[in-house]
């Protein structure tokens, strides 16, 4: 019983995947199927947020989601991120705010990140975009560079 | 696992034929998906077939007068961002608002959250508090139940085999609040939980408390207490205090029993005074 092909545009490109079991996760789509490492995979449990992506704009946990759950749909991961005006603006700020340490963490953050600025834009303030990425955890605790980063980027959005 | 197989019926006839193809365990429902992945890995009696309603035309939000109706696949993040949710339902509001993270609400659904009826839902206490009703609908035609009878206890519902939850109604806008402690903010679980809400067509309150196994209650004797939509420091006290004696509460891995009662009076005591104090509270 083979399933059937489904396509999903992955940043901006058409990507037609065969063969991919019901039982498929879209992390481990992206990861091991599509080659795109820079997704995290962090706890396989919906707590850590590392393996933020957007799916069809919004950010989405990849490790809870069925790649057959969002078959035909547009999906943005960090390898994105850079041809994309608000994705760079963040990169840019941590960047400049020095946000990582070991940078595991990193592509989830900067991932729910955009998504949430699409979502809010400039409405939203510092604190309300800092309870709102409560779901991506940082080990090396670097939450104040965060911090830093978001401040930066409300002070001169993109 | 590798035997599983995923449809998306595009019709509710056709999604409710789905359910009734394999033995009951055999078959599961795929509304958000995120509890969904635990039981594909977890149980030793896993799925073999995820029906997914993700073309059902369940994704909505109706304000009909003072009538709330919420589609059961909507995602909870576009409930939370509705414009009139925070006013009109803040403690519904609320208690969207403790459920994951925005990545998980997202996806996750009301539908999804009260047909898998953990004792750690953070919405059937606020759902409990508002009266809520649950639209049903499956082979022999559609039916509703308030929630209070739909929620049978941990992980049981009153579905029937081939039933669907097809949205959850809510009676009228109430003043609420939902209070909550736990170790992490956003991806925990509470361990107590307290929905407080006044009805101004009952004239009486509405106390519910969730974190306590095997399912979230209302507390009508704490409840009797507060005297109106007013209630004076010292009803709100009592209600307090009397809902910390009366509640079954368990030690646990979250937290002990003695931690809980201190929990369930110092969070009934701030809801019920954040309704108060809130702009459209007690009158």
């Amino acid at each position: 019983m083979t399933p059937p092909p489904l396509l999903l545009t992955v940043n901006g490109r058409p990507r037609p995947l065969e063969g991919v079991p019901a039982s498929e996760r879209l992390i481990d789509t992206i990861r091991w199927r599509l080659g795109l490492k820079g997704t995290k995979d962090g706890c396989r449990t919906g707590d850590c947020g590392a393996c933020t992506v957007l799916v069809d704009g919004v950010s989405t946990l990849s490790c809870l989601t069925l790649t057959h759950e969002v078959e035909g749909s547009s999906l943005s991961t960090i390898e994105g991120m850079a041809e994309d005006p608000v994705g760079r603006a963040v990169q840019e700020a941590f960047d400049r705010a020095g946000a990582l340490q070991c940078g595991y963490c990193t592509p989830g953050f900067v991932v729910a990140l955009v998504g949430l600025l699409r979502e809010r834009g400039r409405a939203a303030s510092v604190d309300e975009l800092l309870a709102d990425l409560g779901g991506n955890l940082c080990r090396c605790t670097g939450y104040l560079s965060i911090a830093r980063a978001v401040a930066l980027l409300q002070k001169e959005a993109p | 696992m590798s035997s599983l197989t995923f449809v998306t019926p595009a019709s509710v006839d056709a999604a409710i034929a789905e359910l009734r193809t394999g033995e009951p365990g055999e078959v599961a429902v795929l509304a958000g998906g995120t509890a969904l992945l635990f039981a594909l890995e977890g149980a030793k009696a896993a799925p073999r077939r995820v029906v997914s309603l993700r073309r059902l035309p369940w994704r909505t939000v109706d304000w009909n007068g003072p009538v709330l109706t919420v589609g059961s696949t909507l995602p909870l993040r576009s409930l939370e961002r509705d414009p009139e949710l925070a006013t009109r339902h803040p403690g519904l509001f609320e208690a969207i608002r403790a459920v994951g993270s925005v990545q998980l609400r997202h996806r996750a659904t009301l539908g999804g959250n009260l047909g898998r009826a953990s004792p750690a839902s953070d919405l059937i206490p606020v759902l409990l508090a508002l009266d809520a009703e649950v639209e049903m609908v499956g082979p022999t035609g559609a039916r509703s139940l308030p929630v209070d009878r739909f929620v049978l206890g941990s992980r049981r519902t009153a579905l029937a085999p081939g039933e669907l939850i097809r949205a959850v109604r809510f009676p009228e806008p109430r003043p609420s609040a939902y209070r909550w402690q736990r170790v992490r903010p956003a991806n925990d679980i509470s361990q107590i939980a307290v929905a407080a809400a006044f009805s101004p067509s009952a004239g009486s309150w509405r106390l519910a408390v969730g974190g306590i196994p095997p399912r979230g209650v209302r507390v009508p004797e704490a409840e009797a207490m507060l005297l109106s939509s007013r209630p004076t420091e010292a009803e709100i006290r009592g209600a307090a205090e009397r809902a910390a004696r009366h509640l079954t509460i368990a030690t646990d891995r979250r937290a002990s029993e003695e931690y809980r009662r201190h929990l369930v009076e110092t969070l009934i005591e701030r809801a019920v005074r954040a309704v108060v104090e809130s702009p459209k509270g007690g009158r």
